[in-house]
């Protein structure tokens, strides 16, 4: 009975209504938004898909008797498959190409191809669940909270609820359990919405995306509760917490990846970029001998091939290309180790920040992260690695194009590990301890 | 209306507003962060640039070294593109973080420009990065909002609004002073901003006159005053419309999520669904078919090459291709760039027509909305929008034609008619010819482009102001003391 009216007495003031109705209407928009970027994606696969049959078809068709000119032409695709979890978390993926469509030709110069993207887009970022939850979430519990305590010492009912309870912060957290609960079946609800939409499986990874929203509801919670122990006036309270949320979500972040990237700039991307083009490009210039030594140093299977020098032959051109790759390998190797300490570092600085590693771990979960888009580069070079296997001695035997099964060739899947491990809860935990911990002491003296 | 009034009034709330420490704290801090985002500005911008320069160097040299070949074999080494990132940029970064900086240029190929700092970044860029434009912009307006919102309203609330009334001030000079008082206080805070990018662009700030580096500068200036004060007038505004001061603070920090959080996203969120992007393979498939429709050089059978050539050949009376005055395969090449070209900036102009579909929704709602007002002022005149980078786009790739026809018509000058293929040391161009051919400059915009592209900006900066005066107008007329 306590609870019911605990709950109507929440539910009473229209600001409390306001910010429910609009979390839950931004909430199902940003799952919308989610779908629709799986649903894009979807398009995008199903195009390729039918696209490369026709693509393959047409350059065999033209050329069938130069195996090596057809290789020039014709592109594979390799598809990084997006997780229904991605419409939850859209992260790095609307920045990343998932499809990449390469030739056996050198694999740096394909490597980094962008898909055709509006920078505006990405620089007003997208309105999706995880938006929703890290950002807007926070706002409606300052304004479940702020004045909870206040409210009562305001309106002089505070004497009252002093002289009738037992315990005045038995009072306080029940108050706050209530709104902890309406909280929860808001993102519950959405959470559900979005199984529905998106057509989540239930798996572990939802599981724990579920289990690290409810623990950052709860912190926020332990910060409002901290904060509304010291009996301050609604006022104060309300500029404090919106001071925190401010610090949190907007300065913080954003005062990290202006260090970030002051502190880690990429020229070894635009180092790679001029070696790989340089590392081909030079070998037309040089003897076609030492080109075809360096190639058989790599490939020692293919010697049997000769030193085919008087003309220009694939065989050359070919170990030209795969020159870019080699003579390149320096510089990418630099670049690989700088992004890799780049990531390294945010990760590390996020771990502090509950919302920065939420949105993190959400990526990795939902299979959005720039390490995940990383993997799926690497992946892509195994496949451009596989293909360049296949079709070297082929090419090298002068082999006609009808003589090979186009139709193993379809586009090929990466499969993306989201796995994390439950360690990743750890951070959030703490920060709800450690906030906890430091309101004991206020909560004491109420 | 007494101007002795409205004076007395602002420098009374000038006083009254930085009296408590908890101000003091608050400048203290925004100076940090102040201090904090320009150090770090101005560093990225020097490191980059002069990175991207450095490559641009580097890629030259290595083009010139080349020694003498056959020129398409040139046309394939091609070069890059270094996008320059303009003094601006250090105040506000807009797009930078967001488009790429490298392209590659060669023949037949339109290449993407790769290597954004946002596809070498974790997720967290999303959170937005720390700008002088952001704390301007976004940050300030919050700050203001604290320190006004109470100024009417509690007045109200201890009665002191209708003393004030009753010994001679009017409304209309309330509203006005307490709005330049506030405005007086934004300004404390702006200061040292433009101070700290005048620093910055006086030593760092050397770049061609076209691009107006000081008018640009003076006019980012007056439009952020602007944008301050219609901050300032309208905290005064639903002040003096509040109750109390706790619900004058809910409606201004509900009006701040709207503004700067809900609008803009959900406004390019519109955009994006009313005008869905093509894929990338959509749209090189239709190039591509158009291409084969029209002509494809590489096809041996052609119809409309086997045309070309029948007619070329009847022109200059000979029976082969290798009779004639010119190396046919350079003609080829310049007539199937210049098809390809032409039908790649038809279908490009179409995306970027989306693209400003897009973007139009939120130019639309930033006559609704003055932060995305200054907003795509800032980054219009910053250099930093996206007309910018559409702009060094077009740049790159009409060198990129340029740089493929000159080698073809060096191919179809110096190579002989009878030679096809381009491998081997036989049948070369003089290496001179690489340097004769002037190396890639990427160049801000002119500053008369620059203003063109903020015009619907700045209109509705203006319509706020005016908006604003008639707000004080009406709500002096309205309001009440209790």
């Amino acid at each position: 009975m306590k609870y019911i009216l605990f709950l109507k007495q929440c539910l009473r003031s229209r600001e409390v209504h306001l910010s429910l109705l609009l979390i839950l209407v931004l909430g199902m928009v940003g799952i919308f938004i989610g779908k629709r970027h799986l649903d894009t994606q979807q398009k995008a696969i199903a195009e390729v898909k039918e696209y490369q049959v026709q693509h393959v078809d047409r350059n065999v068709a033209l050329h069938n008797d130069d195996l090596g000119l057809l290789l020039y032409y014709v592109k594979f695709a390799f598809i990084n498959p997006t997780s229904p979890l991605a419409g939850l978390s859209i992260g790095q993926s609307d920045v990343n190409p998932s499809i990449k469509r390469i030739t056996i030709k050198t694999f740096e110069a394909q490597k980094y191809d962008t898909d055709l993207i509006n920078p505006t887009n990405l620089q007003s970022g997208n309105l999706d669940f995880a938006f929703v939850l890290i950002y807007l979430v926070p706002l409606l519990i300052i304004v479940f909270t702020f004045n909870l305590l206040s409210e009562e010492t305001e309106t002089g009912t505070w004497r009252l609820v002093a002289v009738q309870t037992t315990s005045k912060l038995g009072f306080i957290i029940t108050k706050l359990a209530i709104r902890l609960f309406l909280i929860i079946v808001v993102v519950t609800f959405l959470f559900l919405i979005s199984i529905i939409a998106l057509g989540a499986p239930l798996s572990t990874n939802l599981a724990l995306m579920y289990a690290m929203a409810l623990l950052y509801v709860i912190f926020w919670f332990a910060i409002c509760f901290f904060v509304i122990c010291f009996k301050r006036s609604s006022g104060f309270n309300a500029l404090l917490l919106l001071s925190v949320w401010l610090l949190m979500l907007i300065v913080l972040p954003a005062g990290t990846n202006a260090y970030l990237s002051s502190k880690y700039p990429v020229p070894e991307a635009l180092t790679t970029a001029i070696a790989q083009r340089d590392g081909y490009h030079t070998k037309w210039d040089t003897e076609k001998r030492p080109t075809i030594e360096k190639f058989y140093a790599h490939y020692p299977q293919f010697e049997k091939y000769g030193y085919p020098t008087d003309r220009f032959n694939w065989l050359w051109y070919y170990a030209m290309q795969q020159m870019g790759d080699d003579d390149s390998k320096k510089e990418r190797e630099a670049l690989n180790t700088k992004i890799e300490l780049r990531e390294r570092h945010s990760s590390k600085i996020a771990s502090w920040l509950p919302n920065m590693h939420l949105q993190l771990a959400f990526n990795r979960l939902a299979g959005t992260s720039l390490q995940q888009h990383l993997d799926f580069l690497n992946a892509t070079e195994a496949f451009h690695e596989k293909l360049r296997l296949f079709f070297y001695p082929a090419i090298f035997e002068g082999q006609l194009a009808e003589s090979i099964d186009w139709s193993q060739f379809e586009p090929e899947y990466h499969a993306t590990d989201d796995k994390m491990k439950p360690i990743s809860l750890v951070p959030l935990i703490l920060a709800v301890l450690v906030m906890v911990v430091l309101a004991v002491p206020k909560a004491r003296k109420l | 209306m007494k101007f002795s009034n409205i004076r007395l009034l602002a420098t009374h709330f000038l006083r009254n507003a930085i009296k408590p420490k908890t101000f003091y704290l608050i400048y203290v801090l925004f100076l940090l962060l102040t201090a904090y985002s320009a150090i770090s500005g101005i560093q990225n911008h020097i490191a980059q640039n002069e990175i991207r320069k450095e490559h641009q160097v580097k890629a030259r040299q290595s083009w010139e070294a080349n020694p003498d070949k056959h020129p398409h074999r040139m046309a394939h080494f091609g070069t890059f593109a270094f996008r320059i990132g303009a003094p601006l940029g250090m105040f506000d970064h807009g797009l930078e973080r967001f488009t790429g900086s490298t392209v590659f240029l060669e023949a037949h190929r339109q290449n993407s420009v790769n290597f954004s700092e946002a596809s070498f970044s974790t997720g967290t860029l999303r959170f937005g990065a720390l700008s002088m434009a952001l704390l301007t912009q976004l940050i300030l307006p919050l700050v203001l909002v604290f320190i006004g919102f109470s100024s009417i309203a509690s007045d109200r609330r201890n009665g002191t609004l209708k003393i004030l009334i009753t010994q001679g001030a009017n409304w209309f000079e309330i509203l006005v002073g307490k709005s330049l008082g506030l405005f007086t206080v934004a300004l404390l805070f702006f200061a040292p901003i433009v101070l700290g990018i005048t620093m910055a662009l006086t030593v760092f700030g050397n770049i061609d006159t076209a691009y107006g580096l000081w008018p640009r500068f003076s006019l980012l200036v007056l439009g952020h005053a602007f944008f301050l004060f219609v901050v300032c007038t309208t905290v005064i505004l639903v002040s003096a419309t509040s109750k109390t001061p706790k619900s004058a603070l809910l409606r201004l920090l509900g009006l701040w999520l709207l503004m700067v959080v809900l609008l803009p996203k959900t406004a390019q969120a519109m955009g994006n669904y009313w005008y869905p992007t093509p894929t990338k393979l959509a749209f090189q498939s239709a190039i591509e078919q158009e291409v084969i429709q029209k002509g494809d050089s590489h096809n041996p059978d052609d119809p409309y090459y086997n045309t070309l050539r029948d007619s070329v050949l009847a022109v200059h009376n000979v029976d082969d291709v290798t009779e004639l005055p010119f190396n046919y395969g350079g003609f080829v090449m310049r007539e199937g760039e210049r098809i390809t070209s032409t039908l790649y900036k038809k279908y490009y102009a179409d995306l970027l027509r989306v693209y400003q579909q897009q973007n139009r929704i939120s130019q639309f709602v930033a006559l609704l909305n003055p932060y995305m007002a200054i907003k795509q002022f800032s980054m219009g005149l910053s250099g930093t929008d996206f007309s910018s980078y559409v702009d060094f786009q077009e740049q790159a790739d009409d060198y990129r034609y340029e740089l493929a026809q000159e080698m073809n018509e060096l191919q179809m000058e110096y190579i002989s008619p009878k030679r096809s293929g381009s491998e081997g040391k036989v049948h070369v161009v003089d290496n001179g010819h690489w340097q004769e051919f002037p190396d890639f400059k990427h160049r801000p915009m002119t500053f008369d482009q620059a203003f063109s592209s903020i015009t619907t900006a700045a209109f509705a900066i203006g319509l706020w102001l005016l908006f604003l005066f008639g707000s004080i107008w009406r709500t002096a007329k309205k309001a009440s003391t209790l």
